[in-house]
């Protein structure tokens, strides 16, 4: 397979939605192009952010009921012999009739100037609404953008060392305050260094780890009033996130490893710094 | 007042003694309807109703205004109820997404022919953001409203197809039956969607520099 061919079928192999031999023919690809596999990541990450980050419009409350009513009454024309048009409301609505998407009636400015109205009225309602849906999903996607970020852009690490004597330290100088830091390498979770990052308007301690060929970014800073304590494990796009808090600090760890690896992390990690 | 509603009630009494039958058929056939009715009703909406975010989410995107997708959903709610009984799919959600799409479509092409049209925006394609490198979108990628403003500005094919994909979660297979095209268009339509998502995101970021 050649770079054009590779970057015609980039999209479905993305998705997952290739045949498995030419899934394969892809991935000899990838392993032998460097650029096209450069391609294929920074796609990958930028397409899974977007999609993170589009606003989703949930319904609001009043239409749910609305629809709801409205097929009663639908039913209840029925029983009348269908004497109702189709997608015309049988019963009369008290106040703010809907206009019938299709209907045969012209446009007049009236209703025109009114529509307007209306829309402006139900954006300055609903305008909130197309905001993230909540904060916390809004910090997964900034922890997972960031986790990304630290893959791609060669900026892994600020300080590497396998060292906690020497990330530590460096850590503590850089922020203003003392973030655990606790080496696993015994149990299978090599500390490879630390970095500061930026999240949810403060600055914050990231310490990398390793699981075999995954790298697990453990984002950590002083807990703050809006931060929750509940444990929570996410799943978005294949990355998992696990959140814990031990009353000081609020901690995630973001990584693409399996969520029982990570869920093993998250505790090997608390017993290490329980005992300092 | 008294004497005639007794009398009109008297009389009453006598119609329904000589035609009890005709009016016990009707009542019994009315109620056994209602009931038939109700089940399917509530077949419906255990069906269809778990879906409206979908439905509403897919109207705003093709729309881009709420009082249009409002009416959409409520319209595309009608209809599917309508034609429920052909309805013998599992795929409830497709099902419906397909009909929310085609009254979209319906509504777009009478008021705004011009929306279909892939526009080509000189501005939006004026040289000068290709220094926008990828980790600088991916920075500007968590900003919700960015995003917003450059999907919009998207032809409704590719807004249809990234809700579909992205929000969704739908399969190619879904997409194609969706969007009424063949299957081998959804993965070229797909890309040229990011593809054009990404440039517009540049552009934004560019200008805003």
């Amino acid at each position: 397979m050649n770079c054009e061919e590779a970057t015609k079928l980039m999209d479905g192999y993305l998705d997952s939605e290739l045949d498995p031999i030419t899934s394969q023919k892809i991935e000899q690809h990838l392993r032998e192009c460097p650029k096209c596999d450069q391609a294929y990541k920074i796609h990958g990450s930028l397409i899974r952010v977007i999609g993170n980050a589009t606003p989703y419009y949930k319904v609001p409350a009043e239409l749910r009921e609305q629809i709801q009513s409205s097929l009663r009454d639908a039913v209840g024309a029925k029983d009348k012999g269908g004497s109702g048009q189709p997608g015309q409301l049988s019963v009369p609505r008290p106040q703010g009739e809907r206009r019938p998407v299709l209907s045969q009636v012209p446009w007049n400015w009236l209703a025109l100037a009114a529509t307007i109205m209306l829309g402006a009225l139900i954006t300055a309602v609903f305008l909130p609404r197309m905001r993230p849906p909540n904060a916390d999903q809004f910090l997964a996607t900034q922890l997972i953008a960031s986790h990304v970020r630290s893959l791609m852009a060669n900026h892994l690490m600020d300080v590497p060392s396998s060292d906690q004597h020497t990330v530590k330290p460096w850590l503590d100088a850089k922020l203003d305050f003392a973030a655990p830091v606790a080496d696993l390498s015994s149990q299978g979770f090599p500390l490879i260094g630390g970095r500061l990052d930026y999240l949810n308007n403060h600055s914050v301690a990231a310490l990398v780890y390793q699981k075999r060929k995954h790298f697990i970014n453990l984002f950590i800073w002083p807990t703050t009033p809006e931060d929750s304590t509940a444990q929570t494990m996410v799943e978005r796009e294949g990355y998992h996130l696990v959140h814990w808090s031990d009353g000081d600090f609020t901690y995630w760890a973001v990584s693409d490893v399996n969520p029982s690896d990570l869920q093993n992390f998250k505790q090997l990690f608390e017993q290490q710094t329980a005992r300092h | 007042m008294a004497l005639p509603l007794k009398a009109a009630h008297a009389s009453e009494t006598e119609d329904f003694e000589s035609s009890r039958n005709i009016v016990k058929f009707t009542v019994f056939k009315g109620s056994d309807q209602n009931h038939a009715q109700k089940a399917e009703l509530a077949s419906f909406e255990e069906a269809l109703l778990p879906h409206l975010d979908a439905a509403h989410n897919l109207a705003r995107w093709l729309l881009r205004n709420e009082q249009d997708a409002e009416d959409v959903v409520q319209e595309a709610y009608l209809r599917a109820f309508k034609s429920f009984g052909g309805f013998h799919g599992s795929n409830g959600r497709a099902w419906l997404l397909t009909i929310v799409r085609n009254t979209s479509y319906t509504l777009l092409k009478k008021n705004r022919a011009a929306d279909l049209i892939t526009t080509f925006d000189d501005e939006i394609h004026a040289p000068g953001h290709e220094s926008v490198s990828p980790a600088t979108i991916l920075e500007n990628s968590e900003d919700a409203e960015l995003i917003r403003e450059a999907m919009d500005e998207l032809p409704a094919e590719f807004r249809e197809i990234l809700v579909l994909r992205h929000q969704e979660g739908l399969s190619y297979k879904e997409i194609a039956d969706i969007a009424q095209i063949p299957p081998g268009t959804v993965m070229s339509r797909l890309a040229r969607a990011r593809g054009k998502l990404k440039e517009y995101l540049a552009a934004r970021i560019g200008k805003e520099k």
